[in-house]
C-alpha cells in the first residue's frame, strides 16, 4: 500500500492559489481594457479584484496546517533557498496574497472602505492612517501584481515538476499546465461570481469576454496536456510506466472521463457553443445563464480534479516500484 | 597533520545476505526508530517457481548522495550534507513539510509523528563521529555490509570498489548514491 506524503489539504492548496492567481490576472486584465477611453469591464475588473485574495490566504493557510510543526512555518521566510521550489515558493505567494490584498482594498468602494474604517476605534490613529483613496493606482498596482500573479499560477506546477523522483510530474510541461488551468480557473470563477450576483445582473457583454478568455486558457492547456501525453508515451520507460496511472492504471477514469472529458472538453464545448454564433454568423451574443453556470462551475471542478490527479498519482510513480504495480 | 577529505559510503555484499534482519532491527534499538518505519529495509526479488527459482535481498537505506535532492528542495536548510558525505536532518529547523520524502527517488525518509519532523539513516553518525561504525553494519552476521571512507586508499570499501564489480540503485537519478552494490 503506497503512502502519500502530501494529501488531501495540498491539493485544495494548490487549487486556490491558482484560483487566485487565475482572478487576480482576468481581474488586471479586465482593468487594463478599455473602449473609446473609457473601462470596458469595471464590473469585472472590481469583482476579481476584490474576490482575488482570499482563496490564496486560505489556502496558505491549508499549506501551513499541514506542516508536521504548523508553528515553525516562519522558518521559511528565515531562508531563501533558490533551488527549493518551495522556499520560492513561500516567498511568491507571500507577496503576493500581500500585493492582492492591497490591489482588492484600491477596488473597494468608497462607501464599503468608510464602513470598514468606521469599526476601528478612533483611537487607533495609525490604522485611521490607512484609510486611503488608492482608485487612482489600480493600473500601477494590477502591473506589479502580474508576474506575481503569474508567478504563483506557475510555481504551484514547478514544485511538482522540479522533482525528479517523481517521473509523473518531471516534465517541463507539468508548469505550463497548471498555469493555464490556473488561468481558465480564475476566468470562470469570476463568470461564475458574476452571474450569481443578485444585486447586478451580469451583462451580455460581459459574458462574453469571461467566456471567450476562459476558451483561451482551456485550448492553451489541451496543448499543454496533449504533448504531455504524446511525449510521455514516446519518453524514457520510467515516464511510460508513470503514464500507465492514466493510461490503463487506478486513475484512468478520473483522468479522462471525469478531468478531461466533463472538467475540460464539455464546458469547452459549452463555451464553444455560445460563442461561436457571434463570431461566425455575425448573430447577437446571447449569454445563456443556466450555460455560463454549468461550463463554469465545471471548469472548476476540472482544475480542482487535475492537481488531485496530478498530486495523488506522481506521488505513486517513482524509478523503481513501478514495475511491480502492473 | 593536515585534514584530510572523508568520503564515507557503504559496500553491500548482497549475494551473502541471508534476510535474518538484524540491520533492521539492530537500527531500530539504535536510533529508536518507531514501529511501523524503518531507516533500513531488505528488498526480496523472487523469479521463477520451484525448482527453478531463485531469490535475492538486498539491504537498502538512505544512499546519502554525492547530489541529494533531498537537500536540495528542503525550504529551510533542515536537510543538509556532512563534508564527510553524511545527509542528516535537522530536527530543529525542519517544518515537516515532507517535501523531501516526495523528492527521494529512493523512498529512503520517513515521517515521526510524533515530533512532526522528517527523520532517516545518519549512517550512525553520532557512533562514526565515536570512531565505531554503524550498528548495522556491526551488527550483520554474514559480513553483507563494509562501511567505510572512499578517501582512505587503505581502506576496504576502496578495495573492493577497485577489485570488484559493482553497481548503484538507479543511476539515472542524477543523485550519485553512495550505496554501492557488489556484483
Amino acid at each position: 500500500m503506497h503512502e502519500f506524503n502530501w494529501g488531501l489539504l495540498i491539493v485544495v492548496y494548490l487549487f486556490l492559489g491558482g484560483l487566485s492567481a487565475g482572478l487576480f490576472f482576468a481581474a488586471g486584465l479586465a482593468n487594463y481594457l478599455e473602449v473609446d477611453g473609457q473601462p470596458a469591464y469595471p464590473r469585472i475588473a472590481r469583482m476579481g479584484a476584490l474576490l482575488a485574495p482570499w482563496p490564496v490566504a486560505i489556502g496558505s493557510a491549508l499549506l501551513i496546517l499541514d506542516l508536521g510543526n504548523w508553528y515553525r512555518f516562519y522558518k521559511l521566510f528565515m531562508h531563501f533557498r533558490w533551488e527549493s521550489p518551495m522556499s520560492i515558493g513561500s516567498w511568491l505567494l507571500t507577496l503576493f496574497t500581500l500585493i492582492a490584498f492591497v490591489y482588492g482594498f484600491a477596488w473597494l468602494p468608497e462607501d464599503w472602505r468608510q464602513k470598514l474604517f468606521s469599526k476601528v476605534p478612533p483611537t487607533w490613529k495609525q490604522v485611521h492612517r490607512l484609510n486611503v483613496d488608492l482608485s487612482g493606482h489600480r493600473k500601477t498596482l494590477a502591473m506589479i501584481g502580474f508576474p506575481f500573479a503569474i508567478g504563483v499560477g506557475i510555481y504551484t506546477g514547478v514544485l511538482l515538476g522540479a522533482v525528479s523522483a517523481r517521473p509523473f510530474w518531471n516534465t517541463n510541461l507539468v508548469a505550463q499546465m497548471f498555469l493555464f488551468s490556473a488561468l481558465s480557473s480564475g476566468a470562470a470563477a469570476l463568470l461564475l461570481a458574476m452571474v450569481l450576483d443578485p444585486k447586478n445582473p451580469i451583462e451580455t457583454h460581459e459574458t462574453k469576454f469571461l467566456i471567450t478568455l476562459d476558451i483561451v486558457f482551456i485550448v492553451l492547456e489541451l496543448f499543454i496536456i496533449l504533448p504531455y501525453l504524446i511525449h510521455g508515451t514516446l519518453s524514457v520507460l520510467a515516464v511510460k510506466q508513470a503514464l500507465w496511472l492514466i493510461l490503463g492504471g487506478p486513475y484512468t477514469v478520473v483522468f479522462w472521463v471525469f478531468f478531461l472529458g466533463l472538467g475540460l472538453l464539455t464546458p469547452l464545448g459549452i463555451e464553444v457553443y455560445e460563442l461561436a454564433p457571434s463570431l461566425l454568423k455575425g448573430h447577437a451574443f446571447h449569454g445563456s445563464r443556466n450555460l455560463a453556470l454549468a461550463a463554469s462551475g465545471l471548469v472548476l471542478f476540472g482544475g480542482f480534479l487535475l492537481r488531485y490527479l496530478f498530486v495523488y498519482a506522481g506521488q505513486v510513480s517513482s524509478f523503481h516500484k513501478m514495475g511491480m504495480l502492473h | 597533520m593536515a585534514i584530510k577529505k572523508k568520503r564515507y559510503a557503504l559496500v553491500i555484499d548482497s549475494r551473502k545476505c541471508i534476510n535474518c534482519k538484524a540491520c533492521a532491527v539492530a537500527c531500530k534499538a539504535e536510533n529508536e526508530v518507531p514501529v511501523g518505519n524503518f531507516r533500513n529495509w531488505i528488498n526480496e526479488d523472487r523469479q521463477g517457481e520451484y525448482p527453478k527459482l531463485r531469490i535475492d535481498f538486498e539491504p537498502e537505506q538512505c544512499h546519502h548522495c554525492e547530489h541529494p535532492s533531498c537537500v536540495r528542495v528542503c525550504p529551510t536548510g533542515a536537510s543538509w550534507q556532512r563534508k564527510d558525505g553524511i545527509v542528516l536532518v535537522n530536527d530543529d529547523e525542519c517544518i515537516g513539510c515532507r517535501y523531501c520524502m516526495i523528492a527521494c527517488p529512493y523512498d529512503a525518509r520517513y515521517f515521526h509523528e510524533a515530533s512532526g519532523t522528517v527523520h532517516k539513516c545518519t549512517l550512525c553518525s553520532h557512533r562514526i563521529d565515536k570512531g565505531t561504525i554503524p550498528a548495522c553494519v556491526e551488527t550483520c552476521p554474514s559480513k553483507v555490509r563494509v562501511f567505510g571512507d572512499l578517501e582512505d586508499p587503505a581502506s576496504r570499501v576502496h578495495e573492493l570498489l577497485a577489485t570488484r564489480r559493482y553497481r548503484v540503485k538507479e543511476p539515472q537519478t542524477g543523485n550519485g548514491p553512495q550505496l554501492y552494490y557488489l556484483l
